[in-house]
Order: C-alpha cells, then structure tokens, then sequence
C-alpha cells in the first residue's frame, strides 16, 4: 500500500482510526461502567456517563447463585430465578459448545478430505449440498426439530442441542476445512500408502498433523458460533437446568424487575470467554472466516 | 465398475468406497438432522397442526390453507416489508463500511491503524443476545447510555426514543446488527486487498493517477468479487436477523420491527401455537434464502480465490 504523506491526509487517517475504535469499544465500556454500579447510581444522574461508584456486587449475586446477595441487593425482595442458575448455565454451555466442536471436526475433517481429494460426482454434489446447506435459517429447522424431538422425548436434554447444532454448523466446518486440504500436496500421501499406509491411517497420520493449523482455525469457529447460538436451545431446553448462557440472558429481556446493572454485569460473564478465545486466536480466526466464504 | 466391497483384513478399501465411508457420519446428519426436517416442515405446512393437534398426534391434510392464510395476513407483508428494508440497509452499510475500514487498516506507516486492526474482531466474539441486550441499555430512553453521552455534552437538549419511535426503530436494531457482523465483511475485504499487486498501483503513481482514481480504477475492480460474496452471504443471514429484534424491540413498537423470522418464531411458539402456518411461513423465508444459496454456488463460490 501507499504510504501516506502529507500532515493533513495523515491527520485525516487519525481521526478516523479515533471514530472506528470508539465505534468498537463504545457498547463494551457502556457494558463495564454499567456492571460496576447498582441501581440507585445509575438512576441518580441520568445525566452522567462516568460511574458513580465502584462495585462488584452484580457480579458477587450472580457468581454465589444469589446467596451473597452484598450492599446493593440486600433489600432487594427479587432476583430472577433464572439468575441463581448461572453455573449450570455455564456448565451446559461448556458441555454443548465443546462437544460441537469436537463432532464438528471430526465428521468435518472426514468429509472435507474426500471432498478435496477424490473427485466424484457425488462428492462434488456433497460440497454443493453442504454451500446450500449452510444457507438454511435454523427457525425453519427448529420447528419440524421441535416437533420430532418433542415426540422422541429429547426435549430438555443437552443430547438433543448437541445434535441440532452440530447437524446445522457441520457443512460450515467442511467449508471452512475443505480449501485447506485441498493445498496439501497429495504426494505425501501416496508416498506413505507405497511405505504400506493404509488409505485411513495415511489420512489420519500424514494429513491431520499438516492441517493442524486449518482445525484450530475451523474449531474455534465452531465454538464460538454454538457457544452464541440461542434459538436451538431457547426451543429445546426450556426447563431452568437445561438452559444454556444464551438462553438465560435471552429469559431477562422484557423483566421489568431486572435493572441494567445486573443485566450488563450477566452479558459481560457470557461474553468474556469468546472474547478472550478471539483476542488469543485473531490470526486463525482470520483464517478460517476467509476459508470459508470462497473456494481458496 | 466400481470394485466390489470386501471386508477383510490386509485388504485396501478402494478409494471410492472409502470415500464413502469417511463421508457416513455427515450423510447420516445432514440426512436426519437437516434434510428430514426441512422436509417434515413441508409437510407441516400442508398440514393442521396446532398445540391440541400436536398433543393427539394427529395432523389432518389442510392442502394450501396454511400458505393462503400466511400470504393473507397483512402482518406477514409487514414482517416481509421490514426484512427488505432491514437487509437493504445493513448490507449496504457493511459493504462501504467494510471496504472504506478496510483500507484504513491496510495503511502504512499510520501507527493507530494498527490499534484498529487488533480490534477489529472484538465485535465477532460477543453473543448476538448480548449484544441485543448491551444495546438495550444504550438506546434506553431514561437511563439509557447514548442519551448520556449525548445529554452531557451538549449535543441534545431532549432525551430521544432511540428504539421505541415507529419511525427509527428498525434502523436503531440495524446499528447493532451490522456492528456485530461487520467483522466478517471487513476480513474478507482486507484478505483480497493483500492480492491486489502493488505494481499495479506503482504504475499508476509514475502516471501521476490521484488517490482516489487508484481506488476507482484499480481498488475497486479488483475487491468486485470479494463484494460479491460479501453481498450475497450477509443478504441471506439478514434476512434471518432474530437475536438483535427479540432483546432490543420484541417486534415493537407496534409491528414496526416484525420481521420474517420473528414472524415465523411468534406464530408457531407463541399462543396459539400455529405450527402448520409457522411452518408454512418459514418455508417460504427459507426459499428466499436457498435462492440466494443457489446464485452463490453457481456464480461467486467457485470463482473467487483470496
């Protein structure tokens, strides 16, 4: 690229670095100046941006299931109910998003090696299906999915999120993973299948430990995406102990009894670990999105 | 002729049934957890099933009805109206957006570019119902953020109604949306500016070409395909927006942010539990959306490479 010059065009660039970055950060600092307050301070000055005080009781409630309840909730005669199964919720949230990612690479792995190395009508017919098939918008999955899993029994099971989600994120991981085998060079394969590799065990052996860069790329991918994925387990699991992060955040909209402190303190427990997943792994996750949008 | 299939030990599987066999697990989710529903919700559609249907188990065969109910609905072309101007309005900001931030960060030599480019996919890592939720508290008439920031400094004098005004509410649920999926657009626009050859844009600095004849004549021709992925992947995820309308407006006020998918999530789990017209109106958002998919398979997927 060109470098820039002149003061003014340099001043220019400055300023909009300035207006991106607020852009940016503005809803996150928003969310910290609100969880750090309680109700009455940010209902005293309507008028102030900076905080009033310096708290960690929202998180404290939320983080003892309600017990230690601190200064600013010590009165309080509510707190949702919803709130007090925070750790579950994270539990649940674990549960589902590591087993996604997990089922996610591996049937993904499987099938993006045969996408990209044998060239079949119905392996290119596959990959068709699988671009077609990350288009599909989950409500119009999720009723028939509820119907069926109402009638199997697997409503309120994290079984059945886990399936749903990995059925609906997995031609995403093929995808994402496909292009990447596709630049492996295929001798090496045929050079161990001479040494007496089997077609498996050279896949399994030669090819997984080159591509351990593209299944890092496409499996923090996944985990993100299922750890933010609400409306599969909103209508799956609607009893309190099946709930995942999303849902209980998704449970405080519309409570009039709720302030912003608590829901801002709750929004920044949930967010944190993609947070610190992205800012550690940019350069995958960088990788991986631009993977999986063209054919590389 | 395919080499008949042999089990046996030392034996090599060939390479076709072996592709076959690594693709078994995929084939059998796509097939029960993908292909199934999409069909079962056709036939959900043409068919009665409400929350008494649903509990005997027994849907009667209602043919078009459900469609013709949904395609008569005023709220239905609402929802739809809105879906259009929101994916509209979205897409378009992002593409310019992405292009012209882009760039920002691609500059050299300019040290807060840099600054911008480690946070740039901050935004992808928070939850879409959070983000709902944080922008919630921004727009909030009496306490909200925006109108403190905005009071403070002198630049209102009157609190606005950020998300409760019919006028302005979809556009208050746009921000946020394309806040959070910004980041996708701008790396894949920052990934294709790393192929374009700098030799091109030497060659046009001897031949004294401006600023912006280099981004009009060389940039911009070159970024074309990219934006085209750019376009159609984010037409068809807008037109899916749920997250965003269910923490910040619900639909409200009044029908001015229903969209499809809202729609579609509102008559068949809210009461009274249309699932046959909740089925027939998500089908019809997904053949909207599979139009799309076929125009990216067939054109934009295969030719670009970054």
């Amino acid at each position: 690229m060109m470098r820039v010059k002149s003061p003014v065009a340099r001043l220019m660039f400055h300023l909009a670095n300035l207006m991106v970055i607020v852009f940016i950060l503005l809803p996150l600092v928003a969310t910290f100046i609100a969880s750090i307050q309680s109700e009455k301070a940010l209902q005293a000055d309507t008028r102030r941006v900076t905080p009033l005080e310096f708290t960690l009781d929202n998180f404290t409630v939320i983080l003892t299931k309600g017990e230690q309840r601190g200064r600013i909730f010590e009165q309080a005669t509510y707190l949702p109910e919803n709130i007090k199964h925070f750790y579950a919720a994270s539990l649940n949230s674990t549960i589902v998003s590591v087993s996604v990612t997990f089922l996610t690479l591996l049937f993904g792995s499987l099938s993006a090696y045969t996408i990209a190395r044998q060239r079949y009508r119905w392996t290119l017919f596959l990959l068709q299906a699988n671009i077609v098939a990350r288009f599909v918008p989950v409500i119009v999955l999720m009723i028939p999915l509820y119907i069926v899993m109402r009638s199997l029994g697997q409503l309120n099971t994290l079984t059945g999120v886990i399936v749903a989600e990995t059925a609906f994120l997995l031609p995403y991981a093929i995808l994402i993973l496909a292009p990447y085998f596709d630049t492996i060079p295929g001798e090496l394969e045929e050079a161990a299948r001479i040494d007496g590799c089997t077609r498996f065990s050279a896949f399994v052996h030669i090819v997984l430990p080159l591509a351990t860069p593209a299944l890092a790329a496409c499996g923090v991918i996944m985990f993100i995406i299922s750890w933010h994925e609400l409306l599969i387990p909103l209508i799956l699991n609607a009893r309190p102990d099946f709930m995942t992060l999303p849902v209980i955040i998704a449970s405080l909209v519309g409570d009039v009894h709720v302030f912003f402190n608590l829901m801002m303190a709750i929004c920044l427990l949930a967010l944190l670990p993609t947070v610190v997943l992205v800012m550690l792994l940019q350069k995958y996750i960088v990788e991986g999105l631009a993977a999986g949008a063209v054919k590389g | 002729m395919r080499p008949p299939f042999r089990w046996g030990r030392g034996r090599e599987l060939s390479a076709s049934w072996f592709a076959f066999f690594m693709n078994v697990p995929t084939l059998a989710f796509l097939g029960v957890v993908l292909a199934y529903p999409i069909g079962y919700a056709v036939y959900l559609s043409l068919h009665r099933v409400r929350l008494a249907d649903l509990r005997r188990g027994v849907f009667a065969f209602a043919g078009w009805e459900n469609y013709s109910r949904v395609l008569g609905d005023p709220l239905f072309w609402v929802a739809v109206k809105n879906t259009l101007i929101f994916t509209a309005v979205t897409v378009s900001s992002e593409i310019v957006l992405a292009v012209a931030i882009a760039l920002l960060i691609n500059q050299a030599g300019i040290w807060t570019s840099r600054i911008t480019r480690s946070l740039i996919l901050l935004p992808y890592a928070i939850p879409p119902i959070a983000n709902g939720l944080i922008w919630t508290f921004l727009y909030s008439f009496q306490f909200g953020f925006l109108n403190r920031i905005l009071l403070s400094t002198g630049l209102i004098h009157e609190r606005i109604n950020w998300a409760g005004n019919p006028d302005t509410a979809l556009y208050a649920v746009a921000v946020p949306y394309v806040w959070r999926t910004l980041p996708f657009a701008i790396i894949l626009v920052h990934a294709a500016l790393q192929g374009i050859p700098r030799e091109l844009y030497e060659q046009a600095s001897v031949d004294g070409a401006r600023a912006w004849h280099r981004f009009r004549h060389i940039t911009l021709p070159m970024l074309r395909q990219i934006l085209a992925v750019i376009l159609v992947l984010r037409t068809a995820f807008a037109f899916s927006v749920f997250e965003e309308i269910l923490a910040i407006t619900q639909g409200g006020p009044g029908d001015a942010t229903w969209v499809s998918a809202w729609y579609s999530y509102k008559i068949t789990f809210a009461p009274p539990n249309n699932f046959g017209m909740g089925s027939a109106s998500a089908f019809i958002l997904a053949l909207m959306v599979g139009l799309m998919a076929v125009v990216y398979m067939r054109t934009v997927y295969r030719r670009v490479t970054l």
